[in-house]
């Protein structure tokens, strides 16, 4: 274990050296979060108006919480990468590391995110603090129970990123289906959260990743409670089990795909 | 003079042929990139119809012409990707040093920098907007319309893509603004107009090219209106003059890299 924390280390002190390239993400975060607002701005027709249960300062702060998770954990370590090491060839080298390559991939991402989504939560309270307001009814300790369901959101959507990655080892080009991925995340889980939709989606949008990624951790901010805290716990623990199985799986099976041409 | 404009444009119309050409060395590859832009893109049609369950119609906007955005704002986009693809990464010629085989080519520089690259899923992209199009808002009058405004969107995406691309030649981090402006006009141009107001507004139509892009056409599409028409082309003159003469005087700062390259 020692050596992936050796790794998350140097990956956290390279990211260190620049956190002013990461701070210009904050362009096109700034740039989305405006657009949301003043979509829910419209949306909501009169203060105090309820849409799926959320006042109009709770679905603007969902928004930006997701979006906060969405920036945060966007790594090239897992999108790019991957693909290239298993269609370049260079896999064949790194699998010969004293590692096992998806942790090694896990451990550098880690490293990644651990600097940009504290940068990018301190820029969504700023927003969010000057533009919509204070969350209604927010209490500090529920950060403190949010934070474990975020690091296990942000860990599981880097565990099936990198899985979607390793489709490489039987289609030469696996981006499609990161954009499916990625689309699925961003159209039904960062704009709107579950209660939106029909109840009768409800079932099956929580056996999909939306719910652990990004409903769960900004549910918890804008409206905690103790059961749903725990199912979200519970549903990210098994979420967790079964991306490591898949993952494990997915690598196993594709390395024995590989073929070694020399050179 | 006639003959050198027409020998460039066949250089161009090569050059992109020969891009796609060798895009679809892969077929599977190349459908796949084609075929998923489009799911990617649809996606979005269930937030549409998600929050035009919530209210009537959205800053004025109802499906038809939500769609009618949309479809024009793929188009635009696919169509300037596929053409100019490498001013989306022009930045990066610029810092590493990479248009030194541009440079001793006989033909416009920059013509040949921009057609230089074609990006697959943008097929999808204007393939996509071309289908809802047909789909949501068929009109043969709004189709020609349709038409232009695609490829005047096409150009006022590339040349602030170009003006964006160009500022590398002077500042160290303007590749990262430069791309983070030019995404802006994918975030706000699939988002009607009438949800922003006063600034943004006015930004959106002045600063970011959006308005002249996706909104004035929009309006043109469903009433016609010779003044916003106009607009749109003044527009696009000025922008793509700015941008032009930018990249000229930027060049002047360029130095290479000595980086030997061909291009095939």
């Amino acid at each position: 274990m020692r050596k992936y924390v050796v790794i998350y280390r140097s990956v956290l002190m390279e990211n260190l050296q620049y956190t002013v390239n990461i701070a210009m993400g904050f362009i096109s975060y700034f740039f989305i979060i405006f657009v949301f607002i003043n979509l829910w701005d419209y949306m909501y027709a009169a203060p105090g108006d309820l849409i799926a249960g959320y006042t109009k300062e709770q679905m603007i702060w969902y928004v930006m919480i997701t979006e906060m998770i969405w920036f945060g954990a966007r790594s090239t370590t897992i999108r790019q990468q991957v693909p290239t090491d298993i269609r370049g060839g260079n896999i064949a080298y790194l699998v010969n590391k004293p590692y096992w390559y998806p942790l090694y991939i896990l451990a550098k991402y880690t490293g990644e995110w651990n600097i940009q989504l504290p940068m990018y939560a301190v820029l969504t309270t700023v927003i969010g603090v000057t533009m919509v307001g204070a969350v209604p009814n927010f209490h500090p300790v529920t950060l403190l129970a949010a934070v474990p369901c975020i690091v296990l959101g942000v860990t599981i959507h880097g565990m099936f990123k990198i899985c979607i990655s390793m489709l490489s080892f039987w289609i030469e080009d696996s981006n499609p289906f990161q954009w499916l991925y990625d689309k699925l995340i961003l159209v039904v889980g960062t704009i709107f959260p579950v209660e939106i939709f029909p109840a009768s989606l409800h079932p099956i949008l929580k056996l999909t990743p939306i719910y652990t990624v990004c409903y769960g951790p900004a549910k918890l901010i804008v409206d905690f409670s103790v059961e749903k805290y725990l199912e979200i716990l519970l549903a990210q623990v098994l979420y967790l089990a079964i991306g490591c199985g898949i993952m494990c799986l997915l690598y196993e099976k594709g390395g024995r795909k590989l073929y070694v041409n020399g050179g | 003079m006639l003959t050198a404009v027409k020998n460039q444009v066949r250089v161009c119309a090569l050059s992109v042929k020969y891009n796609v050409m060798r895009e679809m060395l892969n077929k599977v590859t190349f459908l796949t990139n084609i075929l998923f832009m489009m799911f990617n893109n649809a996606t979005f049609i269930v937030q549409w119809v998600i929050l035009l369950r919530l209210r009537d119609d959205v800053g004025g906007y109802t499906m038809r012409e939500v769609m009618l955005l949309w479809a024009l704002a793929a188009s635009s986009f696919g169509l300037s990707r596929i053409l100019f693809a490498r001013v989306f990464s022009l930045p990066d010629l610029i810092i590493n040093g990479k248009l030194d085989s541009y440079l001793v080519q006989p033909k416009n520089v920059l013509l040949s920098v921009m057609t230089s690259e074609t990006n697959t899923s943008a097929i999808g992209d204007l393939l996509y907007g071309l289908l809802i199009f047909c789909v949501f808002c068929f009109q043969v009058k709004r189709l020609l319309l349709f038409l232009l405004f695609t490829v005047t969107g096409a150009i006022l995406m590339t040349a602030f893509a170009l003006l964006m691309g160009s500022l590398s030649f002077w500042f160290v981090r303007a590749e990262m603004f430069g791309n983070h402006m030019v995404g802006s006009v994918t975030s706000f141009n699939t988002y009607p107009d009438g949800i922003f107001r006063g600034t943004a507004r006015f930004l959106l139509y002045n600063v970011i090219p959006v308005g002249m892009m996706t909104y004035h056409p929009v309006h043109i599409m469903v009433e016609f209106d010779a003044a916003k028409m106009l607009m749109v082309f003044g527009y696009l003159f000025l922008l793509s003059a700015a941008a032009v003469f930018v990249f000229y005087r930027g060049l002047r700062r360029y130095s290479s890299s000595s980086l030997m390259e061909a291009r095939m």
